[in-house]
């Protein structure tokens, strides 16, 4: 028996009661549904702005970050007056306001092998609007064990991709990707930037794929892939089978319980750069500034390995600048035998400079821990955190 | 000649473009060119015994090269094959 809707209801979603394929019955289907979102960032604010607004009766949000001001150019569920709050009742508080009649619960947790199972069990569709690999498998996965729709989306500067990935009816991520980047090969958003309304277009098309899957009209995105360039503004489309070899979904599966996904992937769980090339390679903002001065080690070489367009934003004097992506290609630039700080934004790009050069035969690198960001923090303040 | 489409995070190795055009009767043949022309991407693209990595996918007018013949699946002119990568920003 699907649930009335009062009067009240009614007028709110009127202009959706007029089209033949949603009407009465598919509004009150969509007030019965649930949709669980799994991060409430850059793809997670539209989908979930647009789902609540549409109706969907209960939503669920999984996330465990904070509203921080760097979010804003893009996770527009968020504002201002919420920096610093939760970002599940920062999104709570506007997607309430947006439509008092729905159910919105929220799971402030990181979503792990260990709660995974027990949020997601109770939803209709999954929505995937992580911004890392371990929980886009772990996502994946779960969907494929409790047989339901995964509504994919990921973006990068201005590429997204947009795919419905069903097992029960196609293939699952893991029939597209068997195997997930090594660490450090695909920069993540925070590291390689984005465009800021990418994820709306992404994350639109994620909502539209929802509706579509929960009301059960059209023809989801199940087999298929877009491809979306929003500087060539191009559309490619690609047909998806399912992959016979697949260890999840697969005739042979060998996978049949949540694993891992951090050990697999070889990285953690979130996007968040820790800036630290691990323990005895590091230097802090403030141990660098007295390497440098006159009493210090005035021999100390430091190098830069952000792209060329971020010195404008902020930049050490007497660094040289060679990025990540040419470094292997122009050692011969670089003196094994000096005394060497790299540095980046935030730290992760210099830590894997620092892995580069020590695997050939640099034995005198540091890595500026937190990178020029710590330095501004700490050191100098004239300099912007970006 | 085929027309390839990069993946954009790996636009950095071919010169910043998003599209060009290369020759190759197969994809393995196409390949093959291409990291002629772009020596760097050679290990970003195949493994240590020449297969390509498992987080890469290749499309031929829209169909995975798994459905067709693999890396040796043929190739005419003007064909648009599509090189994806994973992402996950959100």
């Amino acid at each position: 028996m699907l649930p009335e809707l009062s009067h009240e209801e009614i007028l709110h979603y009127s202009r959706h009661l007029l089209i033949p394929e949603v009407g009465l019955e598919g509004q009150r289907k969509l007030k019965n549904s649930s949709a669980l979102i799994v991060g409430t960032g850059g793809l997670g604010s539209p989908v979930a702005l647009y789902l609540a607004a549409a109706g969907v009766g209960r939503i669920g949000l999984v996330d465990y970050d904070v509203v921080e001001p760097s979010n804003l150019q893009r996770q527009v569920i968020h504002g201002t007056s919420t920096v610093g709050k939760l970002k599940v009742d920062s999104a709570k508080e506007k997607l309430q306001d947006l439509n008092p009649d729905i159910q919105i619960d929220i799971y402030n947790e990181p979503f792990t092998s260990a709660n995974a199972m027990r949020i997601a069990k109770d939803y209709d569709v999954l929505i995937d609007g992580t911004d890392n690999f371990p929980t886009r498998y772990l996502t994946n996965d779960v969907c494929v064990f409790l047989g339901k729709p995964n509504i994919y989306g990921s973006i990068f500067r201005f590429d997204g991709q947009l795919s419905v990935f069903y097992a029960k009816e196609g293939p699952c991520y893991r029939c597209l990707f068997p195997e997930p980047p090594p660490p450090g090969l695909i920069p993540s958003c925070a590291e390689g930037g984005v465009l800021g309304i990418l994820p709306g277009t992404i994350g639109t098309l994620q909502a539209t794929e929802a509706l579509k899957v929960l009301l059960g009209i059209g023809e989801p995105m199940i087999g298929k892939l877009l491809l979306y360039n929003a500087l060539d503004m191009s559309f490619d489309f690609v047909n998806l089978k399912k992959n016979p070899k697949c260890r999840v979904c697969g005739p042979n599966a060998d996978i049949k319980e949540l694993i891992d996904y951090e050990e697999f992937c070889g990285v953690p769980g979130h996007d968040h750069e820790d800036g630290s090339a691990g323990a005895g390679l590091d230097i802090s903002a403030l141990d660098l500034k007295n390497r440098l001065s006159p009493a210090g080690n005035s021999k100390l070489i430091l190098l830069d390995v952000r792209e060329p367009h971020e010195l404008q934003i902020s930049a050490l004097p007497n660094a040289i600048n060679i990025p990540l992506g040419q470094l292997a290609a122009r050692l011969a630039e670089l003196d094994s035998a000096d005394d060497m700080v790299i540095f980046c934004k935030a730290g992760t790009r210099s830590a894997r400079a620092l892995e580069l050069l020590v695997s050939a035969g640099f034995k005198k690198v540091k890595n500026l821990k937190g990178g020029i960001n710590a330095w501004a923090m700490d050191v100098d303040q004239s300099l912007p955190i970006y | 000649m085929a027309i390839v489409r990069f993946p954009a995070l790996m636009k950095f190795y071919v010169d910043n473009q998003s599209e060009f055009s290369a020759a190759g009767s197969t994809v393995r043949e196409l390949l093959d060119n291409i990291v002629v022309r772009y020596p760097t991407l050679k290990t970003h693209l195949f493994d240590s015994n020449g297969g390509l990595r498992r987080y890469f996918n290749i499309f031929v007018n829209g169909i995975h090269i798994r459905e067709l013949n693999g890396m040796d699946s043929p190739l005419n002119e003007n064909d648009k094959i599509i090189l994806m990568a994973s992402a996950a920003g959100g």
